[in-house]
């Protein structure tokens, strides 16, 4: 066994722990703030109003579920891969918006909607979400990991279980 | 997964569905009710100024008709709105009193429970000819959010301090009367696409956001040219 195999479910456990922690964080700061989390994504210009409200509301839910499921390690690959692909998109919506000039927050943990001109965070939402991105592709590229309540294959077919 | 069952590798995958399922199904449960909820009620009581057409926000000198449209979306709990109330409040008002302008206050609740509490009384105030001195002595006394300082009890003892004196301002505050109302105004702020505090739009068209919601002289300059 190398050094590796015996890492990464350590490695699985941390990435799970973080990508789901925020997710989970993410989410329950919002769910009892629906009105400002569809400020926040109206304020991105990229869907249609009925849409963008209706988003607003379920994002925050979706982020819970999605984060309490990687704590839990219940459904790694499918889950991280879900979480993976949210936080892809996030990385979109934030560089359009910097691209077009727009001056808004992320909203990203609460708050979000039209800052003044300098007092966006353009780069660092970016960056740290795509540390997130990766965090998601190691959980979907390697599943098993530690205290996870997914079933645990056997070591020979860990590549292709869930 | 279909094997399942004779895996000799450890749990079985059913605890792992099971909290799967758990999962999503409280989430859906609570979701569910909180889209619904936000539909808006065409039926819930509204202030004798508040106009629906305006998106039920409360309307001064709304049957004039050649002078400038200004539309204020503001929260009593955001500091930057008291900023904005400080600076231009009082041209406002002047415009207002003189018949020079056509306003419509749009009380929004984003910021949470003491914004809504401060919004039905603020619409309580306006039933009793006196919001714009309930606007802004409640801005010039704005306390950090959501510490517990606003209550009905505490909007009932500032109308006292405004004048009002009917009975109906109390029963209207405490009772939250206009709570349906706020709930509107605020659904219908997000149809409109607002995402900030404050908002000015001068005849449908915002101000200019890097200088006329700090100043006073392009405020004034921005009202002029519509």
């Amino acid at each position: 066994m190398s050094k590796f195999e015996k890492l990464q479910p350590w490695i699985g456990l941390l990435s799970r722990l973080t990508l789901g922690g925020v997710l989970f964080v993410a989410g329950y700061l919002k769910v009892d703030k629906l009105e400002v989390s569809q400020m926040a994504v109206r304020s991105y210009e990229l869907l249609p109003i009925p849409i963008a409200n209706f988003l607003g509301q379920t994002l925050p839910f979706f982020e819970v579920v999605v984060g309490l499921l990687l704590i839990l390690g219940a459904a790694t690959r499918a889950v991280a891969a879900l979480g993976g692909f949210t936080m892809f998109i996030f990385i979109i919506a934030i560089a359009q918006a910097w691209a077009r000039g727009l001056n808004i927050d992320c909203g990203c943990f609460g708050g979000g909607g039209t800052v003044d001109p300098g007092q966006t965070r353009y780069l660092q939402e970016i960056l740290r979400d795509a540390g997130l991105v990766a965090l998601a592709l190691f959980l979907v590229r390697y599943p098993i990991t530690k205290f996870s309540i997914d079933k645990t294959p056997k070591q020979s077919n860990a590549g292709d279980t869930e | 997964m279909a094997q399942t069952k004779k895996s000799n590798g450890g749990k079985d995958n059913f605890t792992r569905n099971l909290v799967v399922a758990v999962v999503v199904g409280v989430a859906l449960i609570m979701l569910v009710p909180t889209v619904l909820s936000k539909q808006g009620d065409s039926t819930a009581a509204i202030p004798a100024t508040a106009s629906v057409n305006d998106g039920y926000g409360l309307v001064f000198n709304s049957e004039l008709t050649d002078v400038p449209f200004i539309e204020i979306y503001e929260d009593f709990q955001c500091p930057a709105c008291a900023r904005f109330e400080a600076i231009s409040g009082p041209y406002i008002e002047e415009l207002i009193a003189t018949k020079k302008a056509k306003v419509a206050f749009h009380m929004l609740s984003f910021l949470g429970g003491e914004s809504q509490i401060a919004a039905n009384a603020a619409a309580c105030s306006a039933d009793q000819g006196k919001f714009l001195e309930f606007h802004k002595t409640l801005y010039a006394n704005q306390p950090a959010e959501n510490t517990g300082a606003w209550t009905s009890q505490y909007f009932a003892t500032l109308g006292i301090g405004l004048g009002i004196s009917s009975s109906d301002y109390d029963k209207c505050v405490t009772g939250q009367d206009y709570m349906g109302w706020v709930k509107n105004v605020a659904e219908e702020g997000s149809k409109r696409n607002i995402n900030s505090t404050p908002t000015v739009l001068i005849n449908g068209k915002e101000i200019d956001r890097n200088t006329a919601y700090g100043s006073l002289a392009d405020f004034m300059l921005a009202v002029e040219k519509a």
